[in-house]
């Protein structure tokens, strides 16, 4: 599976971009996770901790493999929209369920 | 015999257990059976290497387990795993033949290991 | 670079590799010493060089240990800015007194926590921490630097840089990347079965390096990717991932008041004062409990709750000795009357993986084989990452002299001051422990700088003596740090001798292992170090034309 990058005025920012999309926008997406995972988790009866434990251990496995996908992606605004989207939509959905427990 | 003695000469077996699994997994591979001076295996043969290295392994699981709390004995099974591969690795770079003592059906030894 | 997705993940291994391998390379080397932490306190603070305790009678020893300790001034000029209004002199409102002790401690670590009043969070709390000889309560004065537990340990995950806990950021963020590594790693080594004991020495230059690279990293991979997944998830909840003290403040709260309810362990003060009954007494019946059980064992955390008041209770722990749950069974007795409020029940499947997971990194179990086979994995990531260094500058470095530039250079420097420099500095606090006046103020703070003195002369040495490397040629340095190191290990366990009188010959007669393990280590690796400048030396000697014959050997 090969494709060719296209010619891009700025490499190095590019570069710089898509690193903060790795770091950055997985750390959101991450934290999403986390947030989405936990409170979910929470509301079907879990104690608190388990379930922040639990959401936490799948958070760090979707970093990593939000972190590749950031670098093998062709696109970058796919990732900056998938990443820091994503995360803020399952980070604002495990706000929502904690609204409804509280 | 006291039980700390048992447990000790249980730990020593896994380990044992751990290299001449690894050990036959390592002499299943063409290369490695060279480089310890054997003529290459037949595909039976290298069946047979490899049946008798997972055996091991699972023996040395199974030593393990009856020394200790299952969840230590699964982390000392893996990283028992992890000296025995090293020590492999470390016999065929420096003293291959060595391994021949896991294979004592084996012919004479070849004029390349 | 990302032409294809094995490109792009090669990409990611060599350049995050390269710049986090850096802090990776702390992360394992002191997290391969921290696994005999305690044991390098006991070289370190001879005073403490007896066996191990168990944990000792309230009446007796804690309770008069507990009620002196005070936060120290610098914790309470810490504290300023989060209180509105003056800091008292006497902190007495306590929110818990608790003692930790393991099979491996001679000497038993106190922390007392204790309200401040007027502080902008309800929730504050101020720390007291103190050790004692728990045979008679004497405590250790509090300048004396854990070695150990107490500099190896917090570098390895902190690089005991506080500011705003940088440090466990930067490592956190390494961890991640180790884990980043592991899985590139695999994607680019294509024939990762096939050469699974594959290491040819011979072959010299890239072929061995990367052949090693490739060995350490495979044959302890479920080791490396575990170390660095449970490294992530003890800190995920405190500082990565901090849900429960902000998005989810609310439902964590929450919890904590179900739980208190359901479990009669009150969360807050009542506000009305009462005595303490015999918690010698407590402790007694709780092992009583466990045996009853089947579970005979011993108190591994004993923790006071809301000290002087209605609400207050005691938990007690037992030692996970035998397992790799850190502690757990606990048993809660309310404070005022000695009454049993709870037996903690058998904790939930999540609760088993936490511990689990938790457990099997920080290591509080009794099982020699494994923390040796621990020191084992870790040394292997070192090797990993230090061959990873290699292989990057040696596929450089002649490209880089024929092009003038400098990258292949500075690599190869920062990787001597990480790899021999960072042993170097490790027996610089060692060397430093043993010359050092005994009852020097601060004695603690100059060992430390001795530490980072020494890693700074191995940086400088190893930019200073870089240039053949801009040339495509070794770096001397290498050799001259191994020797400095053959130098300084042996002479860190002369001097242990001559300043306490306890050689191998004594330690080893007496069965003292702790302080003969250390000593055998330095001396080992003192041996280990003068056979590879040996090696280096020859290898210098046999010239640049079987560097270059190696380095021809290019790499699949």
């Amino acid at each position: 599976m090969s494709r060719t990058i296209p010619d891009f005025p700025a490499p190095r920012l590019h570069l710089a971009a898509r690193i903060a999309a790795a770091v950055f926008g997985g750390y959101v997406f991450a934290w999403g996770v986390i947030a989405a995972g936990a409170s979910l988790m929470f509301a079907a009866g879990m104690g608190f901790h388990d379930a922040e434990f639990l959401a936490s251990l799948l958070g760090v496995l979707v970093f990593v493999a939000v972190f590749l996908w950031a670098f093998a992606a062709r696109r970058l605004w796919v990732v900056w929209t998938v990443l820091a989207g994503g995360g803020a939509l399952l980070a604002a959905l495990g706000s929502f369920v904690q609204s409804l427990l509280v | 015999m006291p039980e700390s003695v048992i447990a000790a000469l249980l730990l020593l077996a896994a380990l044992s257990a751990s290299v001449a699994g690894m050990g036959w997994l390592a002499l299943s591979m063409p290369v490695h059976a060279q480089q310890a001076g054997m003529a290459p295996p037949s595909r039976a043969a290298r069946r047979a290497l490899r049946m008798a290295g997972a055996v091991a392994l699972l023996v040395a699981l199974a030593c393990c387990l009856a020394v200790d709390h299952p969840t230590m004995a699964s982390l000392v099974w893996v990283m028992g795993l992890t000296a025995a591969a090293v020590g492999v690795a470390m016999t065929l770079a420096w003293r291959p033949h060595w391994l021949r003592v896991l294979v004592p059906w084996a012919g004479p030894r070849t004029a390349r290991g | 670079m990302m032409q294809s997705f094995r490109q792009a993940m090669a990409w990611l291994h060599t350049w995050f590799g390269l710049v986090l391998g850096f802090v990776l390379m702390a992360a394992f080397f002191f997290g391969a010493l921290s696994v005999f932490d305690r044991e390098i306190d006991r070289w370190a603070i001879p005073s403490t060089r007896f066996d191990p305790q168990p944990m000792p009678s309230y009446e007796k020893i804690l309770r008069p240990a507990f009620e002196r300790m005070q936060p120290l001034p610098a914790t309470v000029d810490a504290m300023r800015p989060r209180v509105n209004g003056p800091m008292p002199e006497r902190f007495d409102t306590v929110v818990s007194w608790s003692a930790y002790t393991t099979h491996r401690d001679p000497v038993l670590q106190l922390f007392a926590g204790y309200e401040v009043p007027n502080a902008k969070d309800p929730e504050e709390a101020i720390w007291a921490e103190a050790t004692i000889d728990p045979r008679d309560g004497t405590p250790l004065p509090n300048d004396r630097l854990k070695v150990g537990s107490g500099f190896f340990y917090p570098m390895h995950y902190g690089l005991t840089l506080d500011w705003k806990n940088l440090g466990i950021w930067i490592v956190g963020f390494s961890a991640l990347m180790m884990l980043v590594a592991l899985v590139t790693g695999v994607v680019m080594h294509r024939r990762i079965f096939r050469e699974f004991f594959t290491f040819r020495p011979g072959k010299g230059g890239l072929r061995s390096v990367l052949d090693l690279h490739n060995l350490t990293g495979v044959v302890a991979l479920p080791f490396h990717f575990f170390f660095a997944f449970t490294g992530l998830l003890i800190f995920a909840a405190t500082y990565y991932f901090p849900l429960g003290h902000t998005q989810l403040h609310d439902l964590h709260d929450l919890h904590a008041e179900v739980e208190a309810r359901q479990t009669g362990l009150p969360h807050q003060r009542a506000g009305i004062p009462a005595g303490l009954a015999n918690v010698d007494a407590m402790v007694a019946e709780a092992q009583r409990r466990w045996r009853a059980n089947d579970k005979a064992g011993d108190v591994g955390f004993l923790v006071l709750q809301h000290v002087g008041d209605a609400n207050g209770y005691v938990s007690v722990y037992r030692a996970g000795t035998d397992r790799i749950a850190l502690v757990g069974d606990g048993i809660h007795f309310k404070a005022s009357t000695g009454r049993l409020i709870r037996e903690d029940p058998a904790p939930t499947a999540t609760g088993r993986v936490a511990e689990f997971l938790t457990g099997l990194h920080l290591q509080h179990f009794r099982h020699w084989l494994l923390r040796g086979m621990y020191v084992l994995g870790g040394l292997l990531g070192a090797a990993c990452i230090a061959t990873g260094f290699l292989f990057f500058v040696e596929k450089r470095k002649r490209q880089h002299a024929r092009q003038g530039q400098q990258g292949a250079r500075v690599v190869d420097a920062l990787a001597v001051t990480t790899v021999t420099g960072m042993v170097l500095a490790a027996l610089g606090i060692l060397v430093a422990n043993r010359l050092l006046p005994e009852d020097l103020p601060a004695r603690g703070d100059w060992e430390r700088y001795a530490f980072w003195g020494t890693w700074l002369l191995a940086l400088l040495h190893a930019a200073w003596r870089s240039a053949p490397v801009a040339r495509g040629l070794a770096n001397p340095a290498w050799r001259e740090q191994c020797v400095a190191i053959a130098v300084l290990a042996p002479l860190a366990a002369v001097l242990n001798w001559i300043t306490t009188g306890d050689h191998l010959l004594r330690t080893f007669g007496q069965g003292y292992w702790p302080v003969a393990g250390v000593d055998l280590a330095l001396l080992v690796s003192g041996a280990v170090a003068a056979l590879s400048a040996r090696a280096l030396k020859r290898r210098a000697l046999a010239g640049p034309v079987a560097s270059i014959a190696g380095a021809e050997t290019g790499h699949a």
